[in-house]
């Protein structure tokens, strides 16, 4: 009986059951960020892994075909890109700007942050590509030396702090344009920032899309040529 | 879906020949997104059939990606040293991107042209 634990389906039921709970838990809330199904789903399996004396090693083994599909989602994004960038051709200079400059941003204060607070290369490397959507962040760590499970562990925090402070962010700011507020959830934030998008409306939804492809493609691209000599600069 | 799933493995595979004949320090899946999307833009007969299986695979992606983020919380040990260095890099810095962001969006996007009513 013990050795079933020891199976890809426990691992892969474990992860499905608690994701489905998750996501029932987070429509009941109304998408809550503190809520957010990552977030959520994480309780059961932290408790019961350790329980059942699989250790975290077995369970990525278990859980690799999940991981695998991560690959073919990367590779989706392009549709929805696709998409959008039909809808966004008269404002389509300061949505690259703000794309170049705001993913260096993203990216920078980030890597400035940790290592001025001392974290060795390999942490900081971890964190460069933490506003990028996760399939794409967890490729773009390889090139930087960092550490799978923490970049997809600070994107997922990422995206829940941005959805969370997007309102008092906005209000403070005096921001009632819907391009705005889309586009800045989706760079800053990506998937977890584009949901929180829609919330402002369809238009805020279509911008924040926008930009979660295309700061993912211009860091995808970049970081792995930047990161030798920015490393090189810093340690 | 199924047809959407041959191509979306399709362009990974297309990407991964491109990164193993040119040795370009890109990951494979982002230069498949990238082959994909000219070849949409580029009208690619039978593209609409991809939507249904992105569609699934976007809306789950927090599935995907959960069995290598809940890492931070099983194998904390390994972190904990730096966990001041993590906590503000990962919440002052999305804060801090997030309003330089918008300022700057701000201040480039041009008043919208229809009347904004909210």
């Amino acid at each position: 009986m013990i050795e079933l634990v020891h199976t890809p389906l426990f691992g892969l039921l474990l992860t499905l059951a608690s994701y489905r709970l998750a996501v029932w838990i987070y429509g009941k809330s109304h998408s809550l960020p503190v809520l957010h199904p990552f977030l959520v789903a994480s309780v059961p399996v932290i408790v019961v892994l350790p329980w059942a004396g699989v250790s975290y090693e077995e369970y990525r083994q278990q859980t690799s075909i999940l991981s695998f599909l991560l690959g073919p989602a990367t590779v989706a994004l392009a549709w929805p890109l696709y998409r959008q960038l039909r809808t966004v051709r008269q404002v389509w200079r300061p949505v690259l700007i703000t794309t170049l400059v705001g993913a260096a941003l993203a990216a920078g204060i980030a890597i400035g942050l940790a290592w001025w607070l001392g974290a060795p290369e390999q942490v900081v490397g971890s964190l460069a590509p933490k506003s990028i959507t996760t399939p794409i962040a967890v490729e773009v760590v390889k090139s930087t030396g960092g550490l799978v499970s923490l970049a997809a562990g600070a994107v997922a925090i990422t995206g829940i702090v941005g959805a969370l402070v997007a309102g008092p962010v906005f209000r403070l700011l005096r921001v009632r344009d819907d391009r705005v507020r889309g586009f800045a959830l989706g760079l800053v934030a990506h998937a977890i920032g584009t949901a929180r998008a829609f919330e402002f409306g369809e238009k805020a939804g279509a911008f924040a899309g926008l930009a979660l492809g295309l700061t993912g493609l211009v860091t995808a691209l970049a970081l792995p040529w930047l990161w030798p000599w920015i490393a090189g600069w810093l340690f | 879906m199924l047809d959407g799933l041959l191509i979306l493995l399709l362009f990974q595979f297309l990407g991964e020949v491109v990164i193993h004949f040119t040795g370009l320090p890109l990951p494979a899946p982002v230069v498949g997104m990238v082959l994909l999307l000219l070849a949409l833009m580029f009208n690619l007969p039978g593209g609409e059939r991809i939507s249904q299986a992105a569609a699934v695979l976007i809306r789950h992606i927090t599935l995907l990606i959960f069995p290598l983020g809940v890492g931070i919380v099983l194998q904390w040990s390994r972190y904990q040293d730096y966990a001041l260095a993590l906590t503000v890099a990962v919440v002052l810095g999305t804060v801090i991107a997030l309003v330089l962001v918008t300022l700057l969006l701000k201040w480039l996007m041009p008043a919208p042209r229809e009347h904004h009513h909210d």
